[in-house]
């Protein structure tokens, strides 16, 4: 090796590069149980539905009772047929990594978290959806959160083996939602029907805070996920 | 018995099994060379940091086509290199990534190598501008052989280039710095 690559070598060394990031986490996240749905609901942020690939399981009865749930912003229904959706991997992200201020800034709210909770990452799509991994036992739970305001933003469509519960959270009205893979469907920001589907199998909370309506999903039984929800107030 | 670290194909193997575990090892093992190369590659703290989390993804999802006893390393830095350079591509980023020397004695710094500090001030500083004066792909090159110090297989993966353009831009590279530096070839 010649003295010029020697120098080289040794200033490599001396180079600055920003702080390196810990991806573990997020990288686990997303790969825990099945592709997160985050990144479409961001992009999508209007239409959400999700529906389930198995034979219905629900009594005619209770399929009634169920068929439509309203949450500000979300609405769930059941459906008799899926939209086709292949249980493929979603490797997109959860948006951009961005510091907890610089995030707040761009979505326009302060998020909601757990107590003691600092994350020091918080991932951002389309300006709208912010994003946390957390972690309870262990185990990464991911909890997004948007601005819902009178809007319907989402919207679901679920059958077959998933339960969907109304729920409170610290008073609030909420949905619990647990089982089966679920296929999801959008319409993006401008109102343009987009599809795409994806499966997940989480169980997920969605409840609203204030002005945020929040959806924390993760492998959890319902007692986790609401004795959760109601350590996350928005600030 | 004492536990020995598991080395990369054992941490495939077992990754390829399902063991999340075993892929967190590998995450956490490849994770700074991987963000430092996105970053180079890309211009962008964060486009680095998403290229580097996709591709550790795309990676795991991908280990069907891991070919067993195939080096890891240039594999990995292969996705990941794809990863940061499609979201420069799309960022429309066009400016190169200058290069800077970490400022001394910041909080938290490592101390110099006792190698590093035998490069003086004004050495480093010419050394560096004249690196910054290469075309990109010379100071890619660069950047990956003697910074990152990969191999020439490495960087070739990295590049996403044939191991003989990486040893001809090599060869340029250098010619152009002992230029810029008015060294004679040794």
């Amino acid at each position: 090796m010649s003295s010029l690559e020697r120098q080289l070598q040794r200033l490599g060394q001396e180079l600055a590069y920003p702080r390196e990031p810990d991806v573990a986490s997020a990288v686990l996240a997303r790969l825990d149980r099945r592709p997160f749905p985050w990144r479409l609901v961001a992009v999508a942020f209007a239409v959400l539905a999700v529906a389930v690939g198995a034979a219905f399981a629900v009594p005619q009865a209770r399929t009634t009772i169920l068929k439509w749930f309203h949450l500000r912003g979300v609405t769930i229904e059941r459906v008799e047929t899926l939209p086709s959706a292949a249980e493929r991997s979603q490797a997109g992200g959860l948006g951009r990594p961005l510091s907890p201020d610089q995030a707040a800034r761009v979505v326009g709210f302060q998020l909601a978290l757990p107590p003691r909770t600092n994350p020091s990452r918080v991932y951002v799509l389309e300006g709208a959806l912010a994003s946390v991994v957390l972690r309870a036992e262990g185990r990464p739970l991911l909890l997004s959160e948007y601005r819902s305001g009178n809007v319907d933003l989402l919207k679901k469509s679920v059958g077959g083996k998933t339960v969907i519960e109304p729920v409170r959270v610290s008073g609030e009205p909420g949905l619990w939602l647990e089982g089966g893979p679920h296929t999801l469907t959008y319409f993006n920001q401008r109102g343009e029907f987009r599809q795409r589907t994806v499966k997940i199998r989480g169980n997920v909370l969605l409840w609203v805070d204030g002005e945020l309506t929040l959806r924390l999903e993760g492998e959890l039984t319902k007692a986790e996920a609401l004795r959760i929800g109601r350590l996350i107030r928005s600030g | 018995m004492v536990d020995r670290p598991l080395d990369d194909a054992e941490l495939v193997e077992r990754a390829k099994r399902g063991d999340l575990r075993a892929w967190e090892t590998i995450v956490r093992g490849y994770q700074g060379l991987a963000f430092r190369t996105a970053y180079l590659l890309s211009g962008s703290a964060a486009d680095a940091e998403e290229a580097v989390q996709d591709g550790f993804v795309k990676a795991y999802r991908a280990l069907g086509r891991f070919r067993r006893g195939s080096p890891l390393r240039p594999w990995l830095l292969r996705i990941v290199s794809n990863e940061a350079r499609n979201r420069r591509r799309s960022a429309g980023r066009r400016e190169a990534l200058a290069l800077r020397v970490a400022a001394a004695d910041r909080p938290g710094d490592a101390v110099p190598s006792p190698e590093a500090a035998l490069l003086g001030g004004e050495t480093r500083a010419r050394l560096l501008g004249a690196v910054n004066t290469l075309s990109e792909e010379h100071r890619l090159t660069i950047a990956c052989r003697y910074f990152f110090e990969l191999s020439e297989e490495e960087t070739a993966a990295v590049l996403g280039v044939r191991r003989g353009t990486v040893k001809s831009r090599l060869a340029r590279a250098l010619a152009r710095l002992r230029d810029e530096l008015g060294e004679e070839d040794e």
